[in-house]
């Protein structure tokens, strides 16, 4: 095997060739990544932001009722689906509250604290108060940063919340920030305390699912339309905004995907094509000597396979690097408008596999080319044309 | 049939046979490079093409070393007909049988002197330490014992081609052709060379095809072979100290200057 010969010597006497197509192939690999990572990031944040801050289903009131007054026994037969983690009966609606001179629109949730918390995680959001105080204190409430601060609340302030020509008293319990649009209108209250306001008995308004794998949702959302003749909706068709804007937005994606592979590929191929065809008078004289055209082509499938998957690991490792360095930078962005608060780049197995056998195929090809245009050449013709 | 009078073992046998060999080149403008060459040479010559720039001394060479295809006629080898040959065929043949010093040396860059001289046995697919031990004797003999392990950039223009040399003889090849291999070299380097391609002949009855523009050059060798507008005009064999032209030599006017007295 004189090809490997041939191939090591040059490979380890040349070091800036060797060093240049590393390089190609390190880059290309690397620059996929990342980008790549960035973009499938950027979505994976917009769902999970999207499904981490809405119930994955929610049962509505029958077509011609405003309310749902069987709440319990749908719970309980939401409870005996697998897969549901959280269950919770609401009863929400508008009103407004008042404080001094200061009155505000509002949307209420009267919850039970212990259902709410294990679907909407309520005191992670908490700055002040402890959210299961709302079991044990009839008229108390949860309210928005900014609503409080537009009404001038304080912690354990009175104000009045007004349905119609309603009212009930409440003391400020808690105050929460959500970093979203409910942080101006939000109230959470006790849902026997919001059953008084309202006046209709025991009744509420949805009741709301978290399940373990929101890809489950639809399915178990089919099954209770059918069963019972609740209005139900899974988060998909709750969000159907948010995911078309994806579904657009993953078409420019596809284009944005082929422009990096081009670019990177183009990379290498330019870089290959560039380092072997100036060897092509080589070729020529070792084709003089009696080296094959088999021969020519094996010392430069050896060449690119000495170099390009070690090139391909370092790739891999400095687009994991890169990929962290920009997590841990966290580089905020403006979440009203891109949804999501931060950076993220999702480092998918799939996408090394992508970047790793696209940057290999394109060094072998873009090598292999000039290499085997060359060797069917006369030797005469490959020496002069160097 | 001309009677050879030269090489050790006076064998008559022709180890090249040309037969109506033509090479017509055909980008853009058809150029007729070699018109119906024919020619034999027997095994121990030491043959000098000479002629006019563009007559197709270049292009004769590279048909008889199998580095390129000819338009038509046949090329015989050792009486095996090799100019349909499949390039992997004629690939081997250059190994085996062929020998190549061309006037810019073309050693390969990355490679040492030894490893230069040790390719053409390494593609033959010998163990690297045959090999290694055969160019050895070899460098030693063309005086480079001393050289071994430089690259060619570190070697001067004469002792690349004696590089260039001792590799177009590491498999023993039946036939060493050379274009202008002192082409580049000043004259006490290029008698050098040619003082060991002539020791060669007469020591292992090597046979030699050299190129040459150069008359005093030409002159050490036995039979000149001149060459204009892709046809044989002259052939002189050497004679003792003397060279007699064959009768063919009535052409003069192309300026080569063969002196026959
Ligand atoms: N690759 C080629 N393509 C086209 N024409 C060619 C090619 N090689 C040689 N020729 C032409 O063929 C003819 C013979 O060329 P060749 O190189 O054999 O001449 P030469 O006798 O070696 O000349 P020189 O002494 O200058 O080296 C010339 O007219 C030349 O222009
Ligand atoms: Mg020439």
């Amino acid at each position: 095997m004189y090809e490997l010969t041939v191939a090591y010597r040059h490979i380890l006497r040349n070091p800036k060739m060797s060093l240049f197509t590393v390089a190609a192939v390190t880059l290309a690999v690397a620059v996929i990544v990342v980008l790549m990572g960035l973009t499938s990031g950027f979505e994976e944040d917009v769902i999970a932001t999207t499904v981490e801050n809405n119930p994955h289903i929610v049962v509505h009131p029958k077509e011609d009722e405003k309310y749902i007054s069987l709440y319990r026994t749908v719970s309980g037969i939401l409870w005996s689906y697998p897969g549901v983690i959280a269950v919770s009966a609401r009863l929400t609606g508008k009103a407004a509250a008042k404080h001094k001179d200061e009155v505000a629109g509002v949307e209420f949730v009267g919850i039970e604290p212990a259902d709410e918390e294990r679907l909407m995680n309520v005191q992670e959001d908490a700055v002040y108060g402890s959210f299961f105080d709302l079991r044990t204190r009839r008229y108390a409430a949860f309210l928005g940063t900014r609503l409080a601060s537009d009404l001038k609340l304080h912690p354990e302030d009175d104000f009045l919340l007004v349905l119609g020509n309603k009212s009930i008293k409440l003391k400020v319990a808690g105050v929460l920030e959500a970093g979203s649009a409910v942080d101006k209108t939000r109230v959470y209250l006790p849902r026997r305390t919001a059953q008084d306001l309202l006046g209709k008995g025991d009744v509420v308004s949805e009741v709301a699912v978290k399940v373990a794998d929101i890809y489950k949702a639809r399915d178990i959302t089919a099954d209770l339309r059918r069963l019972f003749g609740y209005e139900t909706k899974s988060w998909e068709e709750t969000n159907a905004d948010v995911l078309e804007l994806i579904q657009t937005q993953s078409f420019y994606t596809m284009i944005f995907y082929v422009l990096i592979f081009a670019i990177a590929g183009f990379g290498i191929a330019n870089t290959m094509i560039m380092i072997i065809t100036r060897r092509t008078r080589e070729i020529g004289i070792l084709m003089a000597m009696g080296a094959t055209r088999g021969s020519i082509l094996k010392v430069f499938v050896i060449e690119s396979l000495i170099l390009a998957p070690p090139a391909a690991l370092i790739g891999s490792i400095l687009a994991y690097l890169t990929a962290w360095a920009i997590m841990s930078y966290d580089i905020q962005l403006p979440s009203e408008v891109y949804i999501v608060s931060r950076m993220t780049v999702s480092m998918k197995p799939e996408f090394f596999v992508y970047a790793v056998l696209f940057a290999l195929a394109v060094n072998f090809v873009a090598g292999l080319y000039p290499a085997w245009r060359a060797s069917r050449m006369d030797p005469v013709e490959a020496i002069g044309s160097a | 049939m001309h009677e050879v009078t030269l090489g050790m073992n006076g064998t008559t046998e022709d180890i090249i046979v040309l037969r109506d060999l033509s090479k017509v080149y055909k980008d853009g403008v058809e150029v007729l490079a070699l018109d119906r060459i024919n020619l034999d040479i027997a095994a121990g010559e030491f043959v000098a093409i000479v002629g006019p720039s563009g007559s197709g001394k270049s292009t004769l060479l590279n048909m008889v070393g199998l580095l390129d295809t000819p338009t038509s006629g046949q090329i015989l080898l050792k009486g095996i007909d090799v100019s349909r040959a499949s390039p992997n065929e004629r690939a081997r043949l250059r190994n085996k049988e062929l020998g190549f010093v061309f006037q810019y040396h073309h050693l390969i860059p990355e490679f040492t002197a030894l490893e230069n001289v040790m390719m053409p046995m390494l593609i033959a697919g010998k163990k690297e330490s045959e090999a290694r031990v055969r160019a050895r004797e070899l460098l030693v003999s063309v005086g480079l014992g001393e050289r071994m392990d430089n690259r060619p950039n570190q070697l001067s223009g004469g002792q690349s081609q004696r590089v260039a040399v001792a590799r177009a003889l590491v498999n023993g090849p039946s036939i060493v052709i050379g274009d202008e291999l002192t082409g580049n070299l000043d004259t006490k380097s290029s008698q050098l060379i040619y003082d060991l391609l002539r020791d060669l002949n007469k020591r292992i009855n090597q046979t030699f095809i050299l190129v040459t523009h150069d008359m005093v050059l030409a002159e050490k060798t036995d039979r000149i072979i001149r060459i204009v507008d892709g046809r044989i005009v002259c052939e002189m064999r050497r004679q003792g100290d003397e060279f007699v032209a064959s009768e063919k030599c009535d052409l003069g006017e192309d300026g080569g200057e063969i002196r026959r007295d």
